[in-house]
């Protein structure tokens, strides 16, 4: 098995073996809702590092995802992880379709219509609210939420976390799976130039959509894992202003890696956390994010993550 | 055999190429012509990167102007752009393995034709090199490698002898009489250097403002005095 495999299994393996034996219950919450935001923003950098398009609307896929999976809790009785596949799947769906526009626009534009689509998500979540056990369509009830089921093996909230981190890393796998092989390649073409891409026999639209429907897979995951963490959604959540700060994590963080993911994932869930913790206001994250991402833009454009990686390649030499 | 008839291309109000009908049937041809002639154009309305508004490019019966660019790379038109389009973060093979995939070469074929094609352009050993990591006369036969391993029936070089030494214009030249005998290629080049196209172009068609000024055999095109008055400065 080559290293570039062993490091990430590792790393996984401490993860999942040791993080539920040295955090506190609260702890476990927050991290497993800061690696289920990873896998959103690994879908976030698929688009930005592979083909430069940016996606402000992934925070309003996870809550496609979210609503997805918590219907079909409610609706059918499925068990939890095919429904996070459905929903994965569903939000794969709903990320094409956000890519017909990509089609035409790139740069500011096309993040402007990513905005407008959060904006529109923002809407009908804050019409419809997020299912929770109620009758109808709609699933809504004035009442506290029934049960989610979470899988046999994840009934605790450590047990979750476990099956969140085997789910995210098999999400990053499937990210990396793409850059080595086809899809990447096309990608890496398009991003060079679309005329080179089209000139070489490229189906430029069909690799676009595809893109954008592999983050939308992941988003929709995140979503259903996420319904899973909290047993019900809250429709303030998924504001599309939390679209524009994940993807700034994501560049924070570094779009170019798997790490730079998990970066954006403990700045965006655990970070604020953390100052609560300390006794600070959680707004101060805020702050701070701004004069991160300023560093990131002028210093260093591969993240938070291409700069410790490339501290570690220096070091053997 | 490419049949061009009366094709218009316009930019807005510029008329970029006026009504141009040719006939190509050699199996290499020069296309030369001062800055802002129409070369690059013409090569981008076959490609499809054109807004063409009239006429027809048949090849082979085909009508080439009625596909998606993408299908008419996979139908058998290859290009390299002037300015070189290697990607600095894939390898050679990669750059290879994308046009095959693309065009739907089955895996049992690959391998056979890249070891061909990197043979014949002498970039065997930059195989698992990345693209940034080549130099320019390597990245140029990246781009030739890319147009041939799909096996094109017509491929089309926009200025490939651009920065070259005169060692590796030799090497260029080697690969462009070869194309059509080893390959079955028809190439159609750009270029403004004069002595290569006489070296391997059996005929030369020379544009300027849009419009066909001369073809024919390239000596006789380079002796014509429109075409030395319009490109030669003569």
């Amino acid at each position: 098995m080559p290293r570039s495999q062993i490091t990430p299994l590792a790393i996984l393996l401490i993860g999942v073996l040791i993080l539920p034996l040295i955090l506190s219950s609260l702890w476990v919450k927050v991290v497993t809702s800061a690696a289920i935001f990873a896998l959103g923003a690994a879908g976030i950098s698929v688009l930005f590092a592979q083909l430069g398009l940016i996606n402000l609307a992934q925070i309003a896929l996870i809550g496609v995802g979210g609503w997805v999976a918590l219907r079909l809790n409610y609706a059918t009785p499925l068990p939890f992880t095919v429904i996070v596949v459905i929903a994965g799947v569903a939000t794969a769906f709903v990320g094409a379709i956000l890519a017909l526009p990509a089609l035409r626009m790139r740069g500011l534009y096309l993040a402007l219509v990513t905005l407008m689509a959060a904006g529109a998500f923002q809407i009908l979540f804050n019409a419809f609210q997020f299912p929770n056990g109620g009758e109808g369509f709609w699933g809504v009830a004035r009442q506290s939420a029934a049960d989610i089921r979470r899988p046999s093996v994840a009934q605790s909230d450590v047990g979750y976390l476990r099956y969140t981190l085997v789910i995210m890393a098999a999400g990053f796998g499937l990210v990396a799976l793409h850059r080595i092989t086809g899809p990447g390649r096309a990608w890496a073409m398009i991003r060079q130039s679309e005329a080179n891409a089209m000139a070489a026999g490229i189906n430029v639209t069909f690799y676009k959509i595809w893109a954008f429907a592999l983050s939308g897979l992941l988003a929709g995951i995140a979503g259903a894992l996420l319904s899973g963490a909290l047993g019900q959604l809250d429709a303030r959540s998924f504001l599309a202003s939390e679209g524009i700060l994940l993807f700034a994590l994501a560049v924070v963080g570094g779009a170019y890696s798997w790490v730079g993911a998990i970066i954006a994932g403990v700045l965006y869930k655990l970070l604020p956390a953390l100052l609560n913790d300390w006794g600070l206001s959680a707004d101060l994250a805020l702050i701070l994010f701004g004069a991160a991402l300023l560093h990131a833009i002028m210093t260093a454009p591969r993240g938070i993550a291409g700069q410790l990686l490339g501290a570690l390649q220096r070091k053997p030499s | 055999m490419i049949t061009i008839e009366n094709l218009t291309v316009k930019y807005g109000g510029v008329v970029a190429l006026d009504s141009l009908t040719l006939n190509i049937s050699d199996d290499v041809v020069g296309l030369i012509g001062p800055n802002g002639a129409g070369k690059t154009t013409l090569t981008n309305a076959f490609s499809g990167f054109a807004p063409v508004t009239d006429g027809k490019v048949v090849i082979d019966g085909v009508n080439l102007l009625h596909m998606a660019p993408h299908k008419r790379a996979c139908w058998g038109l290859a290009r390299s752009f002037q300015k070189v389009q290697v990607v600095d973060d894939i390898t050679v093979a990669d750059h290879l393995r994308t046009v095959l995939t693309a065009n739907g070469v089955p895996r049992s074929a690959r391998n056979a034709r890249m070891s061909e094609v990197l043979d014949f352009t002498n970039i065997t050993d930059e195989r698992d090199t990345l693209g940034a990591d080549l130099n320019p006369f390597q990245k140029r036969m990246t781009e030739i490698a890319k147009c041939l391993i799909d096996r094109p029936r017509i491929i089309l070089l926009d200025e490939p002898g651009g920065g070259l030494s005169e060692g590796e214009m030799q090497h260029l030249r080697f690969i462009i009489r070869e194309t059509k005998s080893r390959f079955g290629a028809q190439i159609i080049m750009v270029d403004h250097d004069v002595d290569l196209i006489r070296d391997v172009c059996a005929s030369t068609a020379v544009l300027d403002f849009g419009k066909l000024i001369a073809f024919g055999p390239t000596e006789d095109v380079l002796r014509d005095e429109a075409v030395k008055a319009a490109y030669l400065g003569r």
